[in-house]
């Protein structure tokens, strides 16, 4: 595809984007990712799972809009709460807070404010740019992907798991594993065999995706943030017109982080499975290793902020590339959305790029105009945002369990399923609390299927060799690529060197 | 702490056993049509145990640490953690048998005014009002029909 036909898919894009169903969507999608955003406990991932039953009735187009348009307001608001109330909003948003709120104290909210939007704006749009232009080409690649090279990319999205996450590499392993396997449970796609059901017939047709992630990450995160006592005390903030001036001018001078951030957070994004909370990480501690004034990090510089807020919202949009070019998500967030494809009837991957020239280009579209719209939105609307975190706890909890509920229940009809939401909620903690990452377990239930049918005809078709792979120069570069990430825990391990700049595990989101 | 770790790491090793132990009831090596139903999950299976049972072994090989004597659940945690638990065992419970709506309702009210200990006329507003609006948003709007249960459906539709 040349630069031309990009450009007329993009200007088609960017129309359909514009439509007003769709740019009300969007705008709604904005409103509501901003207030998932500053909530703590409610975050992006289970956000964009609550919000899927009411995709139903939208053409698939619009749907896919409103969840994208709600990523991209949850990456804009976590940054409100971490700068005015030093609790972040979102895990990627934990980073901010080193440097936004100490600068919010000294009385300077409306600057690290304009800062983290301006930056998190920058770094979208370049990555958009970016995507608009890589996406074609992988996807017309990926569409030469046969069973082994499909498998060779997905175990390349296990293997960034354990490679990239900061905790415990055998815990990644068997979160990974367990999710794989929560997969298998119902009916076997080959042989048509009920299997792993315990004998309880309501587990035949399998466990739904989106009841596991609203229990782990919504049920989970609530009982997570009661224990830690929920007392919100914030700073007051707005932006004048001085302080969009005054953050503005010192731009230029942040030109290199802001290079760096958006490469870094779009490959970040882009690797399947990480998100944009590691994006966030490791861009700080780049940006504090390569100042020149790093003993002012943690004490209110704004670069400490442009840093992880750029590269956050970077890989927020990298995440979505391998989505919609082979169908794997790039962070549980996309996970999420990915599951809605199946529900609006399309099939994910390659061929989407020839035959849903609507959907594939109305989302990229729509990321230039949501996020134009957003930065406009929060930079006006801050004050408004920051007073959703007035709203008393006893009042918010049970409104969350009661949307969670919903959202469990509308995946599959089934009110079996509010007692695996449960229960998904109780290990969900228990998980985190003990330092098994959830991300990977999300993630690889939703390519549970896609990972078995690709081994398994990976191995019919070199009956049953696993030498087979061998032939196939594209799987193997992957594979190889897979094994490097495999070791680096081990190699880490070896040089025992913890990273500056990551206080506290956190996992991708 | 210590505890809980090693708790963890061991029922895992238990759960990966039991999911082995269902895997096998499947073929699990090569058939005619290829790899067994039996064949992905139970390899899965063997991963989850051995890599519970790393974790476990790794963790009873580290000399206790101080902070391992840090209660997995802090004593102050508890009260908050069961009042917000509680309910939500309670809620699911209710919506199985009222409907998401009234058990919805039923449930905000009450942790409203036993957790939240809001004033009776905020009570009532916030609980009549929202599962009023959802109702609205999911039943009306989105025509997406959720369990209401038999009393709100005869209330509704005299069924």
């Amino acid at each position: 595809m040349g630069f031309l036909s990009v450009f007329d898919n993009l200007l088609y894009g960017l129309g359909v984007a514009l439509t007003p169903v769709n740019l009300l969507v969007a705008v709604v999608g904005l409103v509501l990712g901003t207030a998932i955003g500053v909530l703590p406990g409610l975050g992006g991932t289970n956000g964009v799972a609550l919000l899927l039953p009411l995709t139903f009735t939208l053409t698939p187009t619009s749907a896919i809009i409103l969840l994208a348009s709600v990523y991209w307001g949850a990456i804009f608001g976590g940054a409100i709460t971490s700068i005015l109330f030093n609790i972040p909003g979102e895990p990627w948003s934990v980073a901010t807070t080193f440097d936004g709120h100490p600068l919010a104290k000294q009385g300077k909210p409306g600057i690290a404010l304009t800062a983290a939007f301006t930056s998190s704006f920058i770094g979208a749009l370049v990555s958009i740019i970016l995507f608009t232009f890589f996406a074609p080409p992988l996807a017309e690649l990926a569409l030469r992907f046969g069973p082994p090279e499909n498998f060779a990319v997905l175990l390349l999205a296990f293997a960034t798991f354990a490679g990239l996450e900061s905790g415990h590499p055998l815990k990644t392993v068997l979160m990974t594993l367990l999710g794989l396997l929560l997969s298998t449970v119902g009916f076997d796609i080959v042989s048509g065999r009920p299997r792993m059901n315990f004998g309880f017939v309501e587990l035949q047709s399998g466990i739904n995706f989106v009841v596991i992630a609203i229990g782990l990450f919504g049920l989970g995160e609530i009982l997570l943030t009661v224990e830690e006592g929920l007392r919100l005390e914030g700073i007051r903030g707005r932006i004048s017109f001085r302080d969009l001036w005054e953050t503005w001018r010192l731009f230029p001078r942040y030109i290199a982080t802001l290079v760096r951030a958006t490469i870094l957070g779009f490959w970040i994004g882009v690797l399947p499975g990480t998100g944009a909370t590691p994006a966030s990480f490791v861009s700080y501690g780049l940006a504090k290793q390569f100042s020149r004034h790093p003993e002012r990090f943690g004490k209110g510089e704004v670069e400490g902020v442009v840093a992880p807020e750029t590269a956050a919202h970077a890989a927020g949009i990298g995440a979505l590339l391998p989505m919609v070019t082979l169908g794997i998500p790039g962070s549980p967030t996309a996970a999420v959305m990915l599951a809605g494809f199946f529900i609006w009837g399309l099939n994910p991957g390659p061929l989407l790029f020839t035959e849903q020239r609507e959907f594939v280009w109305g989302l990229i579209g729509s990321m230039y105009i949501a996020n134009v719209i957003g930065v406009v939105l929060v930079l006006t609307m801050v004050p408004v945002f920051a007073a959703i975190n007035r709203i008393p706890f006893g009042i918010l909890a049970p409104l969350i369990v009661i949307l969670s509920s919903i959202g469990a229940y509308a995946a599959n009809n089934q009110i079996l399923d509010l007692w695996i939401m449960l229960g998904s909620g109780v290990a969900g903690y228990l998980f985190k609390k003990l330092g098994y990452p959830l991300a990977p377990l999300v993630v690889a239930l939703v390519l549970g299927d896609m990972t078995e049918q690709a081994l398994r005809q990976s191995l019919i078709m070199g009956q049953g060799r696993l030498s087979f792979f061998l032939t196939r120069p594209i799987a193997l570069l992957f594979i190889a690529a897979s094994a490097v990430l495999f070791l680096l825990p081990v190699l880490r391990g070896i040089r025992r060197r913890p990273a500056r700049g990551a206080p506290r595990p956190v996992e991708a989101a | 702490m210590r505890t809980a770790e090693v708790g963890m790491a061991a029922a895992l090793v238990v759960l990966g056993g039991v999911l082995i132990w269902q895997a096998v009831q499947l073929p699990i090596g090569w058939t005619p049509i290829g790899p067994g139903a039996g064949f992905f999950p139970f390899w899965l299976a063997v991963g989850v145990t051995v890599s519970a049972a790393g974790i476990l072994v790794g963790r009873l090989r580290v000399q206790p640490a101080p902070r391992d004597r840090k209660a997995f659940i802090p004593t102050h945690a508890w009260r908050p953690l069961l009042a917000v638990f509680l309910p939500m065992v309670a809620v699911v419970a209710l919506m199985n048998v009222l409907g998401i709506y009234l058990g919805g309702a039923l449930y905000l009210a009450g942790y409203m005014w036993l957790v939240g200990r809001h004033r009776p006329l905020t009570i009532v507003l916030v609980s009549v009002l929202v599962p009023a609006a959802l109702f609205f948003i999911f039943e009306r709007w989105f025509l997406l029909p959720l369990p209401k249960g038999a009393v709100l459906e005869s209330i509704l539709y005299g069924r």
